[in-house]
């Protein structure tokens, strides 16, 4: 197994006595696309930042391709795209002025054929300054400007956010365009839960500035169950199953949220627990998301009662 | 090919599940003949913007069911059916299925004779279609 491109240690921070990531320790291998995911405020722009030497962790550590966040060198650097949150250019720019101003970071990787058909694909003038741009076509260039130096390690923050449908989705081609490419990664947080099922073969959760999941997004689909047993009387007062994570009664029906727990468990505790029927819902990743990350005795915000 | 292929993100079933269940309909309506090549993984993955390894996982999927088989450094291709495992298990598995349909169906309140007019039309959907493939609109 070879080195993480990207690992952090305890990494923690606090916006004085706002605790935003909390001892965040993870580890992503080279070649796979990741997303990123968790609530809003769950701490991920934080991490990001972070993770770039962008902000001083209050404690831990980060290393990006095994140099440490807050000693980047140039020539790491180089080795990393890094695309913000709502693509923040320099706003007086012209298009190709921002391309040659970039290029000057990366020196001999900027794709100079890459970029300009990205922009020409795109439809874009290259004299035209970013602030006569819309927020689309800003955000287009900032995916080619992203993609043009081939970075080994491509880190964006919640590209997508607030783009149509078709933007969208040259990112995600982008992104398939990249990893296509030998040892190429990419880490992106997003809210559209379908994306990241669409692209990504891992998957990193954080809620409240703490990790609650890293791993392939197969297993990570596996894992997280919704399960609903019926009983003839009543309900069991004691909900003793493994891996449990929600519990919601009604008067003879139980629901259950569990993570890791084996389908022959489940069988065995309905057996032990005299439930009439059981059966295993089946969940998309968004349900699995908003169970995963709801407090603890989470209940929906609107109930009806039985008619 | 890619074109005919329908990724569905959200609904629940996984993104290599889609892509190998597609696959394996259109090889048993003969869109797909024995022989055919199954597009390279990255070709395929960049058309239908999905990750490789999810394409590569429905393609080892497709070749456990014994429906292609890959061969190293020339890509994957529809299997000869005569050669296709198809053991006592895998009959075993069929008939529980079935099973399950016609209870369903017997439930319902259908006649058997319902039953197997059901199964007709839908096996005619499969087998009388021509062999030429679908459309691009299909």
């Amino acid at each position: 197994m070879t080195e993480p491109v990207l690992q952090t240690e305890g990494l923690t921070k606090y916006y004085g006595s706002v605790l935003a990531v909390d001892h965040l320790d993870l580890a992503i291998p080279r070649g796979c696309i990741c997303g990123f995911v968790g609530r809003n405020g769950a701490g991920k722009t934080t991490a990001i930042k972070l993770m770039l030497g962008l902000l001083r962790p209050t404690a831990g550590s980060s290393r990006l391709l095994g140099c440490d966040s807050a000693a980047l060198t140039p020539a790491i650097r180089q080795r990393i795209g890094y695309v913000t949150e709502g693509h923040r250019l320099f706003r007086w720019m012209s298009i190709a002025e921002l391309e040659k101003f970039q290029r000057s970071f990366f020196a001999k990787q900027w794709d100079d054929k890459f970029f300009a058909d990205m922009i020409e694909y795109f439809d874009l003038p290259k004299k035209r300054k970013i602030k006569h741009l819309s927020n689309g076509e800003r955000a287009q260039v900032s995916l080619a400007l992203a993609l043009a130096p081939n970075p080994e390690l491509l880190i964006m923050d919640d590209p997508t956010l607030g783009l149509d449908a078709a933007i969208r989705r040259q990112f995600l081609e982008g992104m398939i365009e990249l990893i296509m490419r030998e040892g190429r990664t990419v880490l992106f947080s997003s809210h559209i839960l379908g994306d990241v099922e669409r692209v990504s073969d891992r998957i990193v959760v954080i809620d409240k500035g703490v990790l609650r999941a890293n791993c392939s997004l197969e297993e990570f689909r596996k894992a997280v169950k919704k399960v609903i047993l019926s009983f003839a009387d009543s309900t069991p007062a004691e909900v003793d199953i493994d891996g449990l994570l929600h519990c919601r009664r009604s008067e003879k029906e139980l629901e259950l949220i569990l993570v890791s727990t084996a389908d022959d468990h489940i069988a065995e505790w309905a057996d032990k627990t005299g439930a009439e029927k059981y059966h295993i819902v089946k969940m998309n990743l968004e349900d699995q998301f908003i169970e995963f990350t709801a407090p603890a005795n989470h209940k929906r915000m609107f109930r009806w009662e039985e008619i | 090919m890619a074109l005919w292929i329908q990724i569905l993100p959200g609904s629940g079933k996984p993104i290599y599940a889609q892509v190998a269940e597609q696959i394996s309909e259109a090889i048993a309506k003969g869109e797909l003949a024995s022989g055919d090549k199954l597009p390279a993984v990255r070709k395929l993955a960049a058309e239908l913007v999905i990750n490789p390894n999810t394409v590569a996982r429905a393609y080892s999927r497709l070749e456990q069911a014994g429906l292609v088989t890959t061969k190293t450094g020339s890509g994957t291709y529809v299997s000869d059916p005569k050669l296709r495992r198809s053991d006592a298990a895998d009959i075993n598995i069929l008939t529980e299925r079935m099973d399950t349909l016609i209870t369903r169906g017997l439930n319902l309140g259908l006649e058997s004779e319902d039953i197997i007019a059901m199964f007709k039309a839908r096996i005619d959907k499969f087998v009388s279609k021509p062999k030429a493939g679908r459309g691009k609109n299909d």
